[in-house]
């Protein structure tokens, strides 16, 4: 039996967070923090599997530059962030529930505001293994 | 921060006039510059920038008219009054149709010329203000996406995945009775999030930001993703959808909103089709164009309607049903195609089909919008 994997979720809208964090915690570990900076201090202390983060926090899209700094950082960068936002992208508007890859770190994937619980868990399954085959054939 | 003074132009070819009307303004406080004739005047309204500007109905060279519409043309919060030789009533009506405030019959006394001043500036400040105003109820309404996104999305947001979470661990718990209330709550809540979703669409939703990701696009990639959005609705109503795309064909554009526009233009002609109907999609280089045009054998559109057809749906309804529900699609689809530099046309015959033509400069032309600024980012997947 392999231990739990551990999800990151950062967002700062309390009442969304306890909707997904109750979802995640059927099949994961679970860590929360509601702004950027914490996130990334919890990031740099290492041990997750999978980033979950909103995209309109704080006076803006702080989001997009939280994402940014991972993607220059060269161990996090390797880490699948899951992009949970009402933001409507353009993208995630025609085509719901499908893989739609922002770009904003190397690999990351988009779902809309509410989220399915089916869906994000299969989302969360899909990419923390992708993220260990990766690993595994380095 | 002191109020800037009055700026007043003066224009009349008669420099008596110039002269006498100088004289009464000596120590007043406004700045205040002359022009001989029309033209110059006209290079002062530029240069000069006057709160109220005094013309000359008869001057040789550039008649009076010409320089009101000019000005007109120019800045309309610019307060004209045009000097009249002979107050004939016909020439001041044309005046003031041409965009003159009031006139000023000549000869007339200096208290005429500044309580004329005075009531012309005073007109100044409510069209100023008025202006600016207008600007604010429009930079409003740009950032009401914004404000709503956030202020009402979100919450509808968090509730919603509360009732998904609740959802799922009261299944086999909560009674039948109560499961059912709940899933009726999430039913409501996502219709009224769609609501939102469409609403923000059609009212606010700012394509101008699209430019910067524009990129070289072929057509028959968002003609492709268009018509596969648009099958579950055609299978339905045994509609089929024949797509053909130059594959040479290609924009400069946001592959993204080129499909929804797309869909939305392939999605009406599939809900306003009959059972068993067509829709043909074809997608071609001409010339310097790319034109896609969608044409079904469905209901057709009343002539009437035609011109209104791309407004949004605020604008008022269309009063035919034939065409209700169509305003917010065809809109946000109208203000994508401009923010391509490229046009929608629609023409119908009723009863018999429309046809929607989308000509967007193909890439490499003179008329093709410039790339957005590389992102310097990985490149995007593309959906699906």
């Amino acid at each position: 039996m392999s231990e739990r994997k551990k999800v990151l979720i950062v967002d700062d809208d309390p009442d969304f967070v306890e909707g997904i964090k109750a979802i995640l915690d059927t099949e994961y570990d679970t860590e929360v923090t509601y702004n950027p900076k914490d996130g990334w201090d919890a990031l740099k202390r290492g041990g997750h599997d999978l980033l979950c983060l909103d995209i309109m926090m704080g006076r803006g899209a702080e989001g997009v530059m939280m994402a940014r700094k991972i993607r220059k950082d060269p161990v996090l960068r390797e880490m699948p962030v899951l992009i949970i936002t009402s933001l409507r992208e353009q993208i995630a508007f025609l085509f719901p529930g499908q893989a739609v890859h922002p770009g904003f770190v190397p690999v990351d994937e988009l779902v809309e505001k509410p989220v399915d619980p089916d869906l994000l868990l299969e989302k969360a399954a899909t990419m923390i293994a992708a993220a260990e085959a990766r690993r595994a054939a380095q | 921060m002191s109020e800037p003074k009055p700026r007043l132009l003066l224009i009349d070819d008669e420099e008596v006039v110039l002269d006498s009307c100088l004289a009464i303004l000596e120590g007043s406080d406004h700045e205040v510059a002359t022009a001989p004739g029309g033209a110059a005047g006209l290079e002062l309204v530029r240069t000069f920038g006057p709160d109220l500007v005094f013309v000359d109905l008869k001057m040789p060279g550039m008649s009076g008219m010409e320089v009101l519409e000019a000005i007109r043309a120019l800045d309309p919060t610019i307060v004209c009054v045009v000097f009249t030789g002979f107050a004939t009533i016909s020439s001041a009506v044309e005046a003031m149709q041409r965009g003159a405030r009031d006139f000023l019959p000549k000869p007339f006394t200096p208290d005429d010329f500044r309580s004329m001043i005075r009531r012309g500036l005073d007109w100044r400040r409510l069209l100023v203000e008025a202006a600016s105003l207008r600007r604010e109820r429009e930079a409003l309404r740009e950032n009401f996406a914004a404000i709503v996104s956030h202020e009402l999305r979100s919450p509808l947001g968090a509730i919603q995945q509360n009732l998904f979470v609740l959802l799922k661990e009261l299944a086999g718990v909560a009674t039948e009775d109560q499961q059912r209330r709940l899933e009726r709550m999430s039913t409501r809540l996502s219709d009224l999030l769609a609501l939102v979703n469409r609403w923000l669409r059609g009212f606010s939703v700012d394509f101008s930001n699209l430019k910067d990701n524009f990129r070289p696009v072929a057509i028959a990639d968002p003609v492709a993703r268009a018509v596969e959005n648009a099958q579950p609705e055609a299978t339905r109503k045994a509609v089929t959808i024949e797509a053909e795309a130059d594959p040479e064909a290609v924009v400069v554009g946001d592959a993204g909103t080129l499909a929804e526009a797309l869909l939305n233009v392939i999605g009406n002609a599939v809900k306003y089709s009959r059972e068993g109907g067509r829709v043909e999609v074809s997608a071609v280089r001409r010339n310097e164009k790319v034109v896609v045009s969608v044409t079904d054998t469905g209901v057709g559109i009343p002539e009437a309607d035609l011109p209104r057809l791309f407004d949004a749906f605020y604008r008022g309804q269309a009063a035919t049903s034939s065409v209700g529900g169509a305003g917010i699609g065809l809109a946000v689809t109208r203000r994508i195609v401009e923010a391509h530099g490229g046009v929608i046309t629609a023409t119908s015959a009723p009863g018999r089909g429309s046809t929607f033509v989308i000509a967007l400069p193909a890439a490499g032309s003179a008329a093709a919008p410039p790339e957005g600024p590389s992102p310097g980012q990985v490149s995007k997947g593309e959906a699906g």
